[in-house]
């Protein structure tokens, strides 16, 4: 039965992400955008289609992941349909679970639809070959760009975990609107810029600051990116995060943020 | 004290059973909305299978009381009990029920069905509340009533044993009113529990079993439609109210806040 409730409730997430005209149009907006960035200029390489995608994914994809959840369990709230599902028996984690789950195949299938979009660009458009940016001695190849659609992929799990956690958190629309947008910035711009700031104040080894860099989940995307994409094969980006601690960076804010909001929207 | 809730089995014959069947117990409720105490020490049973009606005045703690029953919201202390066997022992009616405005009536009420063990017609619960006409418009383009009928159908889902309808008729035109009364009526003959708060002394004259008349989150009167009449003096049901939640006047009137005070059908 549980699996049955999980599955009804994603469903119908799933449903009112694409009943919802706003959601859709972003999501067409998130399409255009990555497929603009690579078709404007079309790269000659997957590896530089990648390179190119990377900075304006670390924008899209949070925005993206916060239009989608900010509101899911706060307009669950607001409508009492938290309360009601009291009379049904469905335990609230599992509801957030389902809820998560519904959202994040919708999300994820917009992010890889427009990843897909911008990777024809190299079939039709591009000669592979070695580019300026495989400086570190890696050859092209889809594979690679494979690796950037799945870290893109965690990173979005992981922002849709952090903006239901904010849905759970909030009680009205407004406040809810208000810190999914901090949010957005925090995740995007904040977290690194705190690390940064407090970093360059303590002044600590260089090995430290790309160590604390990796807990914000955007420059633990980044360095993961750098290391299983740009870098592959054991070769080491002077400065760059640990990888183990990247990971399990993601890993923690993905879990801690879902386990929290399981939490919260039983309050 | 702790709070505590729990449901039981009429059907066990392992358990001791009342004289009274009793579909609700409440004991020793106590609930506070922040500061201010909502319920102290209340207690009080609804009798299986009746129509119990709880009027009062605005603020009286009505919504509270059925929220409390439906598991909507915790006591601070006290318990209570509803008695019933299968996966979904409480239906509940918001008084301003809200739903996924994108949806269709027949997917909402689908998708409650997908949450109940067993398989539940989706076409037998919206013909059971007459939403069978509106059943492919969205929900976003229902009026009022229709809204509140789609929370009914929400409400017994699952065919629990007691349903609790905060003010199903609040703000209806005449003619939706008399719907929804119908619908309730109906769903008393079916032999189902219903717990319903309403100002409507009409609907109550029609169709209560039995009435309890809430004041400040007192419980000052219970009894039947005529019992109130008659302990008040009252010749007119809303006389009667008016008179059992007065200031200074309920002393010595209420009929009984006990368990066993119930009036049966």
């Amino acid at each position: 039965m549980i699996r049955e409730h999980v599955l009804a409730i994603a469903q119908r997430e799933f449903e009112t992400v694409f009943r919802t005209r706003l959601l859709v149009l972003l999501s067409v907006g998130f399409v255009g955008l990555v497929a603009g960035v690579a078709w404007l200029d079309p790269p000659p390489a997957y590896l530089a289609l990648s390179f190119d995608l990377l900075t304006p994914l670390e924008t899209l994809v949070p925005v993206l992941a916060f239009a989608f959840g900010y509101r899911s369990l706060l307009g669950d709230r607001e409508r009492g349909e938290l309360a009601r599902l009291r009379t049904y028996p469905v335990d609230y984690r599992l509801y957030v679970l389902g809820v998560y789950v519904g959202r994040a195949v919708a999300l994820l299938g917009v992010v890889l639809v427009g990843l897909a979009v911008a990777a024809l660009v190299v079939p039709l458009t591009g000669t592979e070959s070695l580019t300026a940016v495989a400086t570190f001695g890696t050859a092209d190849s889809p594979t690679l760009f494979l690796r950037f659609v799945v870290l893109t992929a965690a990173f979005a799990l992981v922002a849709l975990a952090l903006a239901l956690l904010v849905s759970a958190a909030v009680r009205s629309t407004w406040n809810g609107l208000a810190l999914a947008t901090g949010a957005v910035l925090a995740l995007v711009v904040g977290i690194d810029g705190a690390l940064v700031g407090a970093i360059t104040a303590t002044l600590p080894a260089p090995d430290l600051t790309a160590s604390l860099l990796a807990f914000s989940p955007t420059s633990a995307y980044r360095g993961l990116a750098f290391a299983f994409v740009f870098a592959p094969g054991g070769v080491t980006v002077p400065g760059g995060p640990p990888t183990v601690i990247s990971s399990l960076a993601l890993c923690g804010w993905f879990l801690g943020a879902l386990v929290l909001a399981g939490a919260l929207v039983r309050r | 004290m702790m709070s505590e809730r729990s449901t039981t089995d009429p059907t066990d014959a392992s358990t001791e059973q009342p004289a009274r069947s009793t579909a609700v117990t409440v004991e020793g409720l106590d609930y506070a909305h922040g500061d201010v105490s909502v319920f102290a020490d209340l207690s009080v049973g609804v009798d299986a299978g009746s129509v119990t009606c709880v009027v009062g005045p605005n603020g009286s703690g009505k919504s509270t009381l059925l929220a409390l029953v439906a598991n909507v919201l915790e006591p601070d202390a006290g318990t209570v009990t509803v008695a019933g066997a299968g996966d979904r022992t409480v239906g509940y009616l918001a008084q301003r029920p809200e739903f996924r405005p994108q949806f269709t009536v027949r997917r909402t009420v689908a998708f409650y069905c997908s949450l109940v063990a067993g398989s539940h017609d989706v076409d037998a619960v919206l013909d059971r509340v007459g939403l069978t006409p509106v059943a492919d418009r969205r929900v976003g383009a229902l009026s009022g009533g229709m809204v509140r009928l789609l929370g009914i159908a929400q409400a017994v889902v699952g065919d629990p044993p007691v349903l609790v309808l905060d003010e199903p008729s609040s703000g209806l035109d005449p003619e939706m009113t008399r719907h929804v009364a119908a619908v309730v009526t109906d769903l008393a003959a079916s032999g189902q529990t219903i717990l319903v708060s309403t100002h409507d002394l009409h609907l109550v004259d029609r169709f209560a079993d039995r009435v309890l008349v809430l004041d400040r989150g007192e419980l000052r009167a219970t009894g039947s439609p005529a019992d109130l009449r008659a302990t008040a003096g009252a010749d007119t049901l809303d006389g009667a109210i008016a008179a059992l939640t007065r200031d200074g006047n309920s002393d010595g009137v209420a009929v009984s806040a006990g368990l066993d005070g119930g009036v049966s059908r």
